[in-house]
């Protein structure tokens, strides 16, 4: 058999075909179909391919195309995104540059108004560590800036430079440890030092605490530090609390109070005078009066401790026979009445008034031998 | 070019290997750079070795002064209190500015001196001094800094500004105002480099402060402490790190005077605006109730070390405030001298109760006619009228009978031409001439008219305040002198000097002085109710009457005495007055009468039964309580 059909095999298949044709149209007239069979052959075996050919295809065209749109959207995208930060960049700058056209403003007002010859500094960085109370300014040796010089801002004195190069220099700020500046108070008058504590707050020592000034009173330089000319705003009394060693004042700093981006650097002081009370220095600039007619007209104290008594037993002594005295209308070796230092000396008038008479004498016995 | 002829040639086969000179020229490199090593080696070991080995001692103690530095603690100066405890000098706290040698920087110390309102020139040489004392000897800049100087010291102290400034809390000096009691107390100041050279301070160190004078120099030893020491140690930014260790300071003792208070602030109050001296002697005692000299400084201004300027004022000053004039002024006695002579007359018994003269106003003695202040004379005077009422023209004859060295070896007796040896520097002998006193001074004899201006007090006599109120309390007290002194004892001191005067002569004498105030005398105007205060006035001419008369210079104007003590027996109290041009004797007396009127009011006050004080001014006069405690 198998050699006959390997004999004949192309007749045998053609054979095989033919009758497999036959039986096949013979099943189509039975089943009453009007699509041929082969087609439905073909179909079925064609259509998922076609299918799975068109769904890659529209698959592959719309992945193309929505690529490409999405590929424009995204530059789109980007360049939207460039042209809103170059706008809010824009606006930034035009926003700071209002703002320092102000400030520069507020700064070349505050200038003119003192008279001291000053610089105007930008900050441009500041010392390493949050605890460093230094900034760095854009302004040096080369532009007059030396050691020592004060900075101040509009509001109030900033700080002091304490390193000068060429190109730039370090300003130790008013709120630095160890940082100090002579103060007055404004009502009372009392000199002492304003302290830096490393905090926000500063510390106002060496006053006499048994009146300190009130919260909320106005602090100014004194000029004593030979730092800060006199008469700038130093800051304002924040509290008076107990301490450990007796009473503390403790001052916010006025110069510091709105963070500034710029300073003024005092290269040649002049000293002021300091507001009257109730004078309040103003928001931004400083209504620094003119050059005062009589520098040194206040007096310097010698530091007093805390039971700053300056007077002795003798003096008090002094001053009672003086009333005696005088209550008695008696000069002290002088021919005419014997004063009577038996008498009670009359108690000290008030506000420079006249002393009361004193009480008549009593009778005494004289001292005998 | 080898490297280009084997590119040509490669086949060739060069004779020795391409690198050959290199790699010896490296190897010598090599070897040179070895030797640079080796010897910068060397180098290092040398400096280790002279480090580690040869100085490490010495380098070992500089380390440790650049870490441990040693800062002083003042000891404070010990209080001056009264005879009663009353506070007459105080402490109060403040801060010195000292230099530190260890962190100094010469080019600090314009900056500083100006700062500081100083001469950079003298801090200059101020620091030049101390270059031979060791580094950790801080330099003393300024005391007692005023609020001004603490802020620009404050602001500039540290690693940012002047790292060398150091505050540091002291005591400082409260003097009275006003100059009170200003030559009694003294001052404090800084010791001077010619006291640092002389014996009396060697034990001290430059800077220190140390009494100038008065009570303050001479019980310096007693008032000053030990000062003590802190040592802490520092960065090398001479930031504090650790208190390693901490010496007290040893404070100085208080010192009680035997001054009166009162007394002294109604003397002082008394010779206001006036030129001279009081001095107020307890004769029993030798105590010294008041000692004013005026016009006075304010010793203020020393404790806080006087600048130059100021210092010059005073030095310059024609009325000279800074002269004691209780223990210096060597002024001719004038009448108060008389007692004193009438004393010698009659225990040389030159005179005798019987003695009388006539005044007519003057009479002439040795061809010189010498008047009586009297112009028209006081007639027949005895011993008694002559002292009550100063009779010139009396003494004359008297002195004339006694003779100079008479009246020298009494004038002696009693204290004058010697210092008294009061506990108080720069006391003056004055002067009592005789005539060995004159050969030695002067070369020349002594010619018995000068004898006549003696007599009443003029002429080359001088004594000082002190010195007559030690003599008169003296003679009142029987003839017995107590040294004067100022600080309390604890046991009576010996008399200084018991001269055998007859009682009834110094009787006589004594009567005459009390007749001066309580009858027709001299100071009658001066008398004290119920209070029997003796005197006697003394007017010393400075000018003759003529030229007075052609220029009545104020300055030229008699200087005013007045010796007077209460009561007329066992006197208590002794007063001597000095008023520079006060022109009469009488003007003195008030100023006498108001310090004995003081004394006698007091202790009438003292004698009342102890009342709790119903104000204030009740209790005025009580000693505080606080200070009676601390005692």
């Amino acid at each position: 058999m198998d050699s006959f059909l390997g004999r004949y095999r192309n007749l045998s298949v053609l054979l095989l075909l033919v009758v497999g044709q036959l039986m096949l149209l013979a099943f189509q007239i039975r089943s009453s179909q009007d699509v041929p069979l082969i087609r439905v052959w073909v179909a079925s075996v064609v259509t998922p391919l076609a299918r799975a050919l068109e769904t890659g295809r529209t698959a592959a065209a719309w992945f193309l195309s929505e690529y490409f749109v999405w590929q424009d959207a995204v530059r789109e995208n980007r360049e939207l995104r460039r042209r809103l930060g170059e706008l809010e960049l824009r606006n930034r700058f035009l926003s700071a540059e209002l703002a320092t056209a102000e400030r520069a403003q507020a700064l070349a007002q505050f200038r003119a108004r003192i008279p001291s010859k000053t610089l105007a500094v930008r900050i441009i960085g500041s010392g390493a560590g949050p605890d460093a109370h230094t900034v760095f300014i854009d302004r040096g040796s080369s532009d007059g800036v030396m050691k020592g010089m004060a900075a101040i801002t509009p509001e109030g004195i900033a700080g002091k430079v304490v390193a000068a190069w060429p190109m730039s220099s370090l300003v130790q700020l008013i709120t630095a440890p160890g940082a100090v500046a002579g103060v007055v108070t404004q009502k009372l008058r009392l000199r002492g030092s304003l302290r830096g504590t490393g905090g926000a707050l500063c510390m106002l020592e060496h006053v006499d605490t048994d009146t300190p000034p009130e919260p909320g009173e106005w602090v100014y330089t004194s000029g004593a530090d030979r730092v800060f000319p006199r008469g700038l705003p130093a800051g304002q009394v924040k509290m008076v609390r107990e301490g450990r060693a007796g009473k503390e004042i403790l001052v916010e700093p006025s110069g510091l109070k709105s963070r500034p981006d710029e300073l003024i650097i005092v290269l040649d002081g002049v000293h002021g005078l300091i507001p009257p009370p109730g004078a309040q220095p103003a928001e931004g600039v400083s209504l620094l009066p003119p050059p005062p007619p009589e520098p040194g007209a206040e007096e310097t104290a010698p530091v007093r401790g805390a039971n700053g008594n300056l007077l002795t037993d003798a003096d008090r002594l002094a001053e009672r026979y003086r009333r005696l005295s005088e209550a008695q209308g008696v000069q002290l070796g002088s021919k005419g009445k014997v004063p009577d230092f038996t008498r009670d000396p009359a108690p000290a008038a008030p506000n420079g008034a006249t002393a009361a008479p004193a009480a008549p004498a009593r009778k005494q016995e004289p001292p005998r031998p | 070019m080898r490297y280009l002829r084997a590119e040509k040639d490669p086949d060739s086969i060069p004779e020795r290997p391409l690198f050959g000179d290199e790699t010896r020229f490296a190897a010598g490199r090599i070897a040179v750079f070895q030797y640079v090593i080796v010897t910068v080696f060397i180098y290092l070991l040398l400096g280790y070795w002279d480090l580690q080995v040869l100085n490490q001692e010495f380098y070992s103690e500089k380390a440790e002064q650049n870490q441990i530095k040693s800062l002083p603690i003042l000891a404070p100066r010990g209080k001056i209190l009264d005879r009663d405890g009353r506070v007459i000098v105080d402490n109060h706290e403040s801060f010195r500015l000292i230099l530190s040698r260890d962190s100094l920087r010469p080019a600090h110390l314009r900056p500083i001196a100006l700062g500081l309102n100083m001469d950079p020139a003298e801090l200059e040489a101020k620091v030049r001094r101390y270059q031979n004392q060791p580094t950790w000897f801080a330099i003393p800049l300024k005391e007692e800094l005023s609020l001004d100087e603490l802020a620009f010291v404050e602001a500039f102290r540290g690693q940012n500004g002047f790292p060398e400034l150091e505050l540091i809390r002291s005591q400082y000096r409260v003097y009275p105002k006003e100059g009170l009691a200003a030559h009694l107390l003294g001052y404090v100041g800084e010791i001077s480099d010619a006291e640092l050279n002389s014996p009396e301070w060697a034990h001290h160190n430059p800077g220190d402060l140390i009494g100038k004078a008065g009570v303050e120099r001479y019980y310096n030893d007693l008032l000053s402490g030990v000062d003590g020491q802190r040592q802490v140690r520092v960065d090398n930014r001479m930031n504090t790190r650790e208190v390693l260790g901490v010496k007290d300071a040893i404070p100085g003792r208080n010192l009680r005077l035997t001054i009166d208070l009162d007394l002294q602030v109604v003397a002082e109050l008394a010779m206001e605006g006036k030129r001279g001296a009081v001095v107020a002697l307890d004769p029993r005692s030798g105590e010294v109730l008041a000692l004013v000299s005026r016009p006075a400084f304010d010793p203020n201004r020393f404790a806080s070390r006087i600048s130059a300027r100021e210092f010059n004022e005073l030095i310059q000053d024609p009325y000279r405030p800074l002269f004691n004039r209780a223990l210096q002024a060597q002024l001719a006695p004038g009448s108060t001298f008389k007692p004193i002579l009438a004393l010698a007359a009659l225990e040389s018994g030159a005179i005798d109760d019987s003695f009388t003269v006539h005044c007519a106003g003057g009479a002439t003695w040795y061809g010189r006619y010498f008047k009586c202040h009297r112009r028209g004379g006081h007639g027949t005077v005895n011993l008694k009228t002559a002292i009550a009422q100063s009779c010139d023209v009396f003494f004359y004859a008297v002195g004339n009978r006694v003779g100079i060295d008479t009246i020298a070896e009494y004038a002696e007796m009693v204290g004058l031409g010697a210092r008294t040896g009061i506990d108080l520097p720069g006391e003056k002998e004055g002067v009592v001439p005789s005539s060995k006193w004159k050969i030695r001074t002067q070369r020349e004899k002594w010619y018995a008219g000068e004898t006549i201006s003696v007599a009443i007090g003029q002429g080359a006599l001088t004594v000082t305040p002190i010195q007559l109120a030690y003599a008169i309390g003296g003679i009142a007290s029987g003839g017995v002198f107590m040294r004067p002194h100022l600080v309390r004892q604890e046991k009576p001191e010996p008399p200084a000097r018991i001269a055998g005067f007859r009682p009834e002569n110094v009787r006589k004498v004594v009567d005459g002085m009390c007749a001066v105030v309580n009858g027709w005398g001299t100071a009658a105007a001066s008398r004290i109710p119920d209070i029997e205060m003796c005197g006697k006035t003394g007017t010393a001419q400075l000018a003759s009457n003529d030229l007075l008369r052609l220029k009545n210079h104020e300055d030229w104007h008699d200087n005013a005495w007045f010796i007077g003590f209460a009561p007329g027996t066992n006197p208590e109290i002794v007063v001597a007055v000095l008023w520079e041009n006060g022109a009469h004797g009488d003007m003195a007396a008030p100023i006498a009468r108001d310090v004995i009127k003081a004394y006698f009011d007091k202790k009438a006050r003292m004698k009342k039964p102890a009342q709790p004080p119903a104000s204030l001014a009740s209790a005025w006069l009580a000693p505080p309580a606080l200070d009676r405690k601390k005692r």
